[in-house]
């Protein structure tokens, strides 16, 4: 099969496919950022007792988690525009990819918290540490550890998600195969060099998720 | 002799739950208090409020003079003078066995790190295990776990130590290590309230064994006393439960 291949056409378009996986991966990396951001504020929020705070995040995390993202992805697309807010595609895709992936950390995060075992904060509260003590001395430092691996599992997850910004024509990996094929009508050999880059990302954060899995998490703990 | 802790007319409910029905006890500087009673009967709960890991809802609490349950209580100031000693130990798993000990030094009292470490490492010569200090919690026996989280309690120099069933959770080959450790507090003063059947433990040092059942304080009185004469029915039935094993 890979005979028949047009391999010049590939590295004719390849100035082109760079463009759009450099594009991707700026766009993954501050999409992930944000999201991080948000998703610690969400569940910060979804965990407080403060009922002004805990139930909007619910809302939000729900609403985000119980409708797909390409419809999340033209609401905002076509929707910001007529309540008067006009963004580039490129903004409008990067908040929906945060907002999106943010809902789904916010959970990632509540379930490491959730993971400590509820004895071990009675005996910082009956040491007499304070919350933000406990939080910052106990929970946390044991959160992160089991929610690194599902972290960089969900990043992975939004860098191929952001192939769907080609919809709204945000020039990235995606829409550069998109313009090959329209040009040349070559798709197998596009989204075969597309899905090759995509891979090569995968293989990067996998590998990073390993490594962490192996460094950070408190195996002497154990 | 001055109250140390005060149960005054203490009620707690779980839902409908009486877990708690007019608890009435006073325990004095210096005494070791012994609690036992059929599970279920509200001993470990009664212990979990007087540094108020529990709410009440009807009563008062008073330990050292400080009303408990007030809204305008110093927690911070009441804990650091109660040491806790839980079941399963809880020490915190990604810290060493000295982190473990110096974490509320530090943090509550804002003691110099120097300091809180040579408290620390006096406090577990105290119990035995000067060696493990760069030890983590899971490196450690059941009984030796148990050792160091009572060397955290000791390390805030508590006037009040509370241990709920410390023994409970161990294999009978280390209970009587943890035991040592505990009548050695004893001779030094410290006021005791524990929750626990051993009865060996109990004749050796309580001052006084409180007997619970359904949320009640049932009986009161010496260790032998109780033991080899209760003077109620349920005590009796409880007592003859706890020696067939």
């Amino acid at each position: 099969m890979l005979a028949d291949f047009n391999f010049r056409v590939i590295f004719e378009y390849l100035p082109l496919f760079l463009t759009g996986l450099r594009a991707t991966f700026l766009i993954s990396i501050v999409s992930i950022a944000l999201a991080l951001c948000t998703g610690i504020i969400a569940c910060a929020c979804r965990i407080s007792p403060a009922r002004v705070l805990k139930y909007p995040a619910i809302a939000y995390i729900e609403i985000i988690r119980s409708t797909p993202l390409l419809v999340q992805i033209y609401f905002l697309y076509f929707g910001l525009p007529t309540l008067g807010v006009r963004i580039p595609e490129i903004q409008t895709g990067i908040l929906a990819l945060m907002l999106n992936s943010g809902a789904y950390i916010a959970e990632i995060i509540r379930a490491g918290i959730n993971s400590v075992d509820e004895g071990q904060l009675e005996a910082g509260i009956s040491s007499g540490l304070n919350y933000v003590q406990r939080m910052r001395f106990i929970i946390l430092p044991q959160a992160l550890g089991v929610t690194i691996p599902p972290l960089l599992g969900q990043a992975i997850v939004l860098v191929k998600d952001s192939a769907l910004l080609s919809l709204i024509s945000v020039a990235e990996l995606t829409r550069s195969g998109q313009l090959m094929t329209s040009e040349r009508f070559m798709p197998t050999e596009a989204f075969f060099t597309v899905a090759f880059f995509y891979m090569c990302i995968y293989f990067v954060l996998k590998a990073l998720a390993e490594w962490s899995q192996k460094k950070l998490i408190f195996r002497e703990a154990y | 002799m001055e109250n140390m802790i005060e149960f005054k007319n203490v009620h707690k409910w779980y839902g409908k739950l009486h877990v708690l029905n007019d608890i009435n006890l006073e325990i004095s500087r210096g005494e070791v208090l012994v609690i036992c009673g059929p599970s279920g009967s509200g001993k470990s709960t009664l212990i979990r409020c007087i540094n108020r890991l529990e709410e009440i809802q009807k009563g008062e609490i008073v330990v050292n003079n400080t009303p408990v349950h007030d809204k305008t209580v110093n927690l911070t100031r009441l804990r650091e003078d109660i040491g806790f000693v839980f079941q399963q130990f809880h020490l915190y798993p990604h810290m060493t066995v000295l982190q473990n000990i110096t974490l509320a030094p530090v943090n509550v009292k804002k003691m110099s790190r120097k300091k809180a470490e040579a408290i620390a490492m006096e406090k577990l010569e105290q119990v035995g295990l000067t060696d493990k200090s760069g030890a983590y919690p899971g490196q450690l026996s059941g009984g030796q776990q148990q050792r160091v989280a009572i060397a955290r309690g000791l390390a805030m120099s508590p006037e009040i130590m509370l241990f709920d069933e410390p023994t409970s959770a161990l294999d009978p080959e280390m209970i009587g290590e943890v035991l040592d450790v505990m009548v050695n507090l004893v001779s030094e003063g410290m006021t005791m309230c524990v929750v626990t059947h051993e009865m060996g433990f109990a004749k050796k040092v309580a001052d006084r064994v409180v007997f619970m059942d359904e949320g009640k304080i049932v009986e009161t009185g010496k260790p032998d006393e109780f033991f080899d004469n209760p003077k109620t029915e349920r005590a009796e039935s409880f007592i003859s439960m706890i020696l067939t094993h």
